[in-house]
């Protein structure tokens, strides 16, 4: 469970990013999220959609405590995430588009070393990791260097070092941005089968073929705020245009 | 302290399984520097060799004067005589490299000093040539003939030769050879190995902070259930062993340079030899630690700071000059380590170095030293932490 409760962000910009915005803006800090209320429950994929820059990936680097919110409050799995961070991170597996690895690394030491990190049992990280090595057929080069992997083997193994610890909430921050259909489908796959296991999704993205693939919920943010916040279902219901893509365009450039 | 030794670990074998680092750190300090410094030892040794012993060609117009001298020059076999070169003509003689030196003497040498005044005997030479060997050989052998026309005019006068050295000096040096080369070569010892230890300690640093951000890594360690603290302890370990190692490397390399020049004087060979026991090598070892300290808390903040690899590496590339700056003062005469110096970051090792190589260091200004080290190499671990711990460095462009 992620509960999101009046949650805001604020970054100090500098001068270089305030000459960027152009002359109109004029303050030294920017919000980044403003006020922005939501919970995803388990055993539910909740869609976090809004075009770049909305505020997706500080919001969900919030939920991952990489940030800590400026106002409201986060809680993750019962754990707030700015006082109980640690016991956050241990419930959460986080894997974005931007993910990298360790080239110099095998998958097998990768996954051992997150292993090691989240403090597993030897006993339980063995099974698990033969069940994931299984899923997604990593066994044949869990043994090479992770540099002289293919993408689609790389992100196999971010895959399997994003779940190795069974961690009961999984965000995915734009996970299939750059990617070929193939290893994208691998990864709805996965999240998926997230689902099927009553863990906590949320995944963001702007890839209007995914929302309506995998939303059950769905909150739709631009310039920080929530423009849309229900179910998928009640999106669908109230749209006034004849496709989703229609209708994300329109709720966005009426807010 | 498990999540930290995980860390460390993945973050050692991570580093040492790359090839720039294990260049910088291994193969550069332990291979190539000592072969460089034979190369270039041996070179030198033996080039000056061949200067001292190069038959030099030697224009001489004598004008009918300075027999002494001229009988003195065609005696040797380590010099030829060119004659019938004009007086005039020896500079473009010279120039062309016809010859190597030219001694011209003046007409009315003889006359000059048959009254007791001073005949005069110009010598042409190149300083540029040969380690100025050319005017020290003919100087020698003016010098020579000047005492003989001197000791005859002692005898002709019948005066005793001391009236003129009332004062003679008995030298009696009480350093011993280790402290004359500690205090003369023991500057060199800290400027390789703190050079060395900034590069080892530059490369880890760079990779493990503003590499792991540009590969996308530092987002996921950082979710992972560790505390920022322990993240940064790991992978500062990592580089002061790094830094260390390279260091440690390059005093071994130093002295498989020493053993493979082989001109060394054996005297001066045994001296080295005993100056680098395992007192003194721990000694200096003990000041590096703490600097290593330094150096990787502060590449550790640069490289969290910076967005990419290339953005650290051209924010740390200039501070090797900073660097090599304070260990240069070190080897400036009449810098010595005292209660001012011993408070100056890397200027203190290198005086410090000089003083244990050369066996004089007082324990009251390494104490000193130390203190000075350990409450730097604290302050700069606090700063990186503190550094490390916000959301404005360690998100700078992510």
């Amino acid at each position: 469970m992620i509960v999101v409760d009046h949650v805001s962000k604020e970054f100090r910009i500098s001068r270089q990013q305030r000459r960027e915005m152009g002359p109109g803006f004029s303050g030294s800090r920017i919000d980044a999220v403003r006020g922005v209320s939501f919970r995803c429950t388990p055993g539910r994929i909740f869609t976090l959609l809004g075009p770049n820059g909305a505020g997706k990936t500080t919001l969900l680097r919030m939920i991952a405590t990489m940030l800590r919110p400026t106002g409201g409050s986060i809680a993750v799995a019962g754990f707030d995430v700015v006082r109980e961070a640690v016991e956050v991170r241990r419930r959460i597996g986080f894997l974005t588009g931007n993910t990298g690895l360790y080239d110099r690394l095998t998958p097998d030491e990768l996954i051992r070393y997150y292993a090691d990190l989240y403090g597993m049992d030897p006993g339980v990280f063995a099974k698990r990791r033969e069940e994931i090595y299984g899923l997604l057929g990593i066994g044949e080069f869990a043994g090479r260097r992770i540099g002289k992997l293919s993408s689609g083997m790389k992100q196999k193994v971010s895959l399997a070092r994003t779940i190795i610890h069974n961690p009961d909430v999984v965000v995915f921050d734009e996970p299939t941005a750059a990617l070929d259909v193939v290893t994208s489908r691998a990864i709805i796959q996965l999240i998926r089968r997230c689902r099927d296991e009553q863990k906590t999704v949320i995944f963001s993205t702007h890839r209007m073929g995914e929302v309506s693939l995998l939303s059950d919920d769905l909150a739709i943010i631009h310039r920080g705020t929530l423009i849309f916040n229900g179910t998928y279902k009640d999106f669908e219901n109230q749209m006034q245009t004849r496709s989703v893509e229609d209708e994300f365009v329109r709720l966005v450039e009426a807010a | 302290m498990t999540r930290f030794v995980t860390i460390f670990r993945k973050e050692f074998t991570d580093t040492i399984r790359d090839r720039r680092t294990l260049f910088v750190m291994i193969v550069f300090p332990l291979i190539l520097m000592p072969l460089l410094m034979t190369v270039v030892t041996n070179m030198q040794m033996s080039s000056m060799k061949k200067a001292e012993e190069k038959v030099l060609r030697v224009a001489l117009v004598a004008n009918g004067n300075a027999q002494g001298l001229v009988e003195a020059l065609t005696a040797r076999n380590d010099l030829r005589v060119v004659a019938g070169i004009p007086a005039d003509s020896v500079e473009a003689f010279l120039a062309r490299d016809s010859v190597d030196a030219a001694l011209v003497i003046d007409p009315g040498f003889d006359a000059a000093v048959a009254r007791m005044a001073s005949g005069t005997v110009r010598l042409y030479y190149r300083s540029s040539d040969d380690y100025d060997m050319v005017k020290r050989r003919l100087a020698d052998i003016v010098g020579g003939f000047e005492k003989q026309i001197v000791a005859g005019r002692f005898a002709a006068l019948h005066i005793d030769a001391r009236i003129v050295n009332p004062v003679v000096v008995e030298e009696h040096d009480i350093a011993s050879m280790k402290e004359r080369i500690g205090k003369s070569v023991g500057g060199m010892v800290p400027y390789l190995f703190v050079i060395f230890c900034f590069m080892g300690a530059m490369y880890p640093a760079i990779d493990l902070a503003a590499g792991e951000k540009e590969r996308g890594t530092m987002e996921t360690l950082l979710t992972a259930p560790v505390s920022r603290f322990q993240i940064l302890l790991g992978k500062f370990a990592v580089v002061v062993l790094t830094g260390l190692l390279s260091a440690g490397v390059s005093l071994v390399g130093i002295l498989v340079a020493l053993r493979r020049v082989s001109k060394m004087p054996p005297e001066l060979m045994n001296a080295v030899m005993a100056i680098l026991d395992t007192q003194t090598v721990l000694l200096v070892l003990s000041l590096l630690l703490p600097l290593t300290v330094f150096f990787a808390a502060f590449l550790l903040s640069i490289s969290v700071f910076a967005k990419s690899y290339k953005e650290a590496q051209s924010m740390i590339s200039p501070l090797m000059i900073v660097v090599i700056f304070p260990v240069l003062m070190g080897l400036f005469p009449g810098i010595v380590l005292d209660p001012v110096t011993a408070l100056v970051p890397v200027l203190n090792v290198s005086l410090a170095t000089k003083e244990i190589i050369a066996g004089t260091i007082r324990t009251g200004l390494l104490l000193e030293v130390y203190a000075s080290l350990v409450i730097l190499a604290g302050l700069s671990l606090f700063g990186c932490a503190r550094w490390f711990e916000r959301e404005g460095t360690i998100f700078r462009g992510v």
